[in-house]
C-alpha cells in the first residue's frame, strides 16, 4: 500500500478538524455551526484511537490460554482508548445543551442565523 | 483494504452533511460519518469504543439534531 492505516487515520482525522474548523467559522446557520463543532470532536477521537493503533497487534482483551509475555508485546495501549469512550458520551452530551440553547434563541429572536441574532449582516 | 473505504466515507458524508439547505438531511447524514467512525474504530482494535460510537454517532445525535430542526426552522434562510 502507499500509506499505512495509522497514517491514513491520522489525515482522516486531521480531514475532519480542518472541516469541522471551517463549518463553524463560515457556516451562517447555528444548527450547522453545532454540527461541524460535532466534526470537531469526531476528528479529535479518531486522533486519540489511532495514537493508540499498534500495527499487527490484538485486541487489550486478557483470553484464556493466552501467556502474559504475548499479551504485552502484542497489545494496543489501553488507556486512551478507555477515556475516548468517555469523551464520546461527553461530547454528545454538550452537543445536546448547545441545541437546547439554540432552541431557546429560536424562541426568543425568531431566527436561527447568526448574523441575524448578533444583528450585523 | 476495507477501512480506507470507511475513511472516504467519513470525510465524504462530513462535506455533504455541511452542504445541504434542508436542515433535516443535514441531520440525517450526520449519521454517515458516525457509522463510519465506528466500522474504523472497530478495525483501529477498539471494540468498546466502536460500540459506543455505533450507538452515540448514529442514532443518538442524529435525533438530536432531529428533534433540534423540529423545535426551531427547517429550512436554512
Amino acid at each position: 500500500m502507499i500509506m499505512d492505516t495509522q497514517l491514513a487515520s491520522l489525515l482522516t482525522a486531521g480531514a475532519l478538524i480542518i472541516i469541522g474548523i471551517f463549518g463553524a467559522l463560515f457556516l451562517d446557520n447555528l444548527i450547522k455551526k453545532v454540527i461541524a463543532l460535532a466534526f470537531i470532536g469526531d476528528g479529535a477521537n479518531l486522533f486519540l484511537i489511532a495514537m493508540g493503533y499498534k500495527v499487527g497487534g490484538i485486541v487489550y482483551i486478557y483470553l484464556p490460554g493466552m501467556s502474559m509475555s504475548t499479551f504485552s508485546q502484542n497489545a494496543s495501549y489501553p488507556l486512551p482508548f478507555a477515556l475516548v469512550l468517555t469523551s464520546i458520551v461527553i461530547g454528545a452530551s454538550t452537543m445536546a445543551v448547545m441545541l437546547g440553547i439554540i432552541i431557546v434563541l429560536n424562541k426568543k429572536y425568531g431566527s436561527i442565523s447568526a448574523s441575524k441574532i448578533l444583528g450585523d449582516n | 483494504m476495507i477501512e480506507y473505504v470507511f475513511m472516504i466515507t467519513a470525510v465524504l458524508g462530513a462535506i455533504l452533511s455541511l452542504m445541504q439547505r434542508d436542515l433535516l438531511k443535514a441531520a440525517i447524514l450526520t449519521g454517515i460519518p458516525g457509522a463510519s467512525l465506528a466500522f474504523l474504530y472497530q478495525y483501529l482494535q477498539a471494540p468498546d469504543v466502536a460500540l459506543t460510537q455505533a450507538i452515540v454517532g448514529s442514532a443518538i445525535v442524529p435525533v438530536f439534531f432531529a428533534l433540534a430542526v423540529l423545535r426551531t426552522r427547517r429550512v436554512e434562510e
